[in-house]
């Protein structure tokens, strides 16, 4: 099939996955990452080059909006919280998936490494989702959980970085190149967005864009990855998009429109639904390696920092579904990992994204008018007759 | 049969206007107190970003402010004071937890015919007629 014919599929299908999506009410990544699997395996198509290179130039900028994302201010206030928890939340899992992935499974290191940070990983967005809808993300409890989330999402691009870098010579420009950019970057975009900003053309876009081509380059070059700075660079651009949320909207519906669907589409189409179909008691044992460990290690902290919702907190820690794709795609183009690994752990991802956010809005959600009135504590005893107030 | 509080669920649908006139004519001819129930629907499950949630959001809530504006109009003109409250959520679960909440002894609401989804999950207004407490108007 030609490229351009595959192109035309692949729009297709992404077309589809919209309408589908919102007639459904499910997440568009998620039906686009499920169109993947269906045309690459019912058409036979493999991921053509241009589809993997915008794939992974998309990957980077959902890394970016990740960072642009977080709630700063927010993190600061529930540092305490937020740091066990959301380490807690990594670290439990990455050890456990890979001990069990390198001796019960028989995958080399770098395998399990890639299997551990997959399967560690927090969605943001779906348990975002969550609060939104019920109205906790005003609530102490839903602004610890955003918090924690935070935290095992930089936990996850920190070990992406730092366990599979081997560097060559070119780290040097690209550590001085990810430091200049993410202290300037937020300086100067003030300036370069209010003298070039606002028209049709987006050079604001284009600008975080070349950035972000410009890390990758370098992260190549140096045996290396974009996902931290990229992160990091995001974080600090957070303050300047809370403030500016017209250009956020607009990064967003490019990315939306045309890269994110590409990055979905590639990792629904690498996965083998005849590797899936032959190994579904693999995919039963890494889906317990996540959600035991998560489970186990979250719980006791959620007990004392989100009291009396722990296991609200703790089914939400364990959703799981872009970070874990990034990781995964990741692991696959660097040659670390097959396409029956990939697979196996693409469907746990999913998985993660689905059951414990299922389980925890029928069960243990809580009110969020309860939980708004427990934030502000009791309330005031009413003065006594001719008592001053 | 006189009614005292009438909740009429509206979502900007053709069927839901139809709803809200025939809520509105029943509210003049009862003198019941009239309650406008707005449901922001579901969110998408299982995002992949924050930016997919809140665009979401944002365009629920500009559409929904626009539709409680215009029922305001509405009643006003018509002579009827009416509360409007707009609730995010699944919408047959709002309706009949807001129909308890404000003692409605009526609850009217539209039935739009949505065909995939009703086939996969069953009609709001099917619904709301099996769990809500009291009776229910289904207007076509």
């Amino acid at each position: 099939m030609s490229d351009l014919a595959v192109a035309a599929v692949l729009a297709g299908a992404i077309l589809l996955a919209s309408t589908v999506s919102v007639e459904l009410g499910i997440s568009v990544a998620l039906i686009e990452l499920f169109a993947g699997v269906v045309v690459a395996n019912a058409l036979n198509i493999d991921v053509p080059s241009w589809l993997a290179f915008i794939g992974s130039f998309a990957g980077v900028l959902l890394t970016f909006l990740a960072g642009a994302e977080v709630d700063v201010p927010q993190l600061r206030r529930e540092w305490k919280a937020s740091l066990s928890i959301g380490s807690v939340s990594f670290g439990a899992p990455f050890v456990v998936v890979g001990l069990l992935a390198y001796y019960g499974l028989g995958w080399n290191h770098r395998q399990a490494e890639i299997a551990g940070i997959a399967l560690s990983t927090t969605s943001l967005a779906v348990v975002y989702a969550v609060l939104v809808e019920s109205g906790l993300n005003q609530a102490l409890v839903g602004k610890r959980l955003m918090s924690a989330t935070f935290i095992t999402d930089l936990c996850t691009v920190i070990a992406l970085s730092v366990l599979f870098i081997t560097p060559t010579i070119w780290i040097v420009p690209f550590v001085l190149v990810s430091i200049a950019l993410i202290v300037v970057l937020p300086k100067v975009a003030p300036w370069f967005f209010g003298r070039y900003g606002n028209r049709v053309i987006e050079p604001e876009i284009k600008l975080v864009f070349a950035a972000l081509f410009l890390l990758m380059w370098l992260g190549g070059r140096a045996n290396s990855q974009a996902v931290l700075p990229a992160f990091v660079l995001g974080l600090t651009m957070s303050g300047h998009y809370a403030q500016h949320r017209l250009e956020q909207q607009r990064m967003r519906v490019v990315a939306f429109a045309f890269l994110t669907p590409f990055f979905f589409l590639k990792g629904g189409m690498s996965v083998s639904a005849g590797a899936l179909w032959a190994n579904l008691g693999i995919l039963a044992l890494l889906f317990v390696g996540k959600m035991v460990p998560k489970l186990g290690g979250v719980y006791p902290l959620a007990r004392r920092f989100t009291a009396p919702h722990a296991a609200f907190t703790t089914l939400l820690m364990s959703t799981g579904l872009t970070f874990g794709t990034i990781s995964a795609l990741y692991g696959l183009n660097a040659g670390i990992i097959d396409r029956t690994q990939f697979s196996l752990l693409i469907a746990v991802v999913v998985l993660s994204a689905i059951v414990p956010t299922a389980i925890a809005q029928r069960f243990f959600q809580p009110h969020a008018d309860h939980e708004l009135r427990r934030d502000r504590g009791p309330a005031p005893e009413p003065a006594l007759e001719g008592e001053v107030a | 049969m006189p009614f005292d509080r009438i909740v009429v669920a509206v979502d900007g649908s053709e069927a839901g206007y139809n709803a809200f006139a025939k809520a509105l004519e029943l509210a003049q001819v009862t003198d019941a107190t009239l309650l406008a129930l707005a449901v922001e629907g579901p969110l998408p499950a299982y995002a992949a970003t924050i930016g997919e949630i809140e665009e979401v959001k944002r365009e629920k809530d500009e559409f929904f402010g626009v539709l409680a504006d215009r029922v305001r109009t509405e009643a006003k003109a018509a002579g009827i004071g009416i509360e409007v409250e707009v609730r995010a959520g699944h919408a047959a679960d709002v309706i009949t937890r807001y129909a308890t909440e404000v003692g409605a002894d009526l609850i009217v609401l539209g039935h739009k015919g949505h065909f995939l989804r009703d086939h996969l999950l069953g009609s709001t207004a099917d619904r709301v007629s099996e769990s809500a407490g009291c009776p229910v108007m289904i207007v076509r």
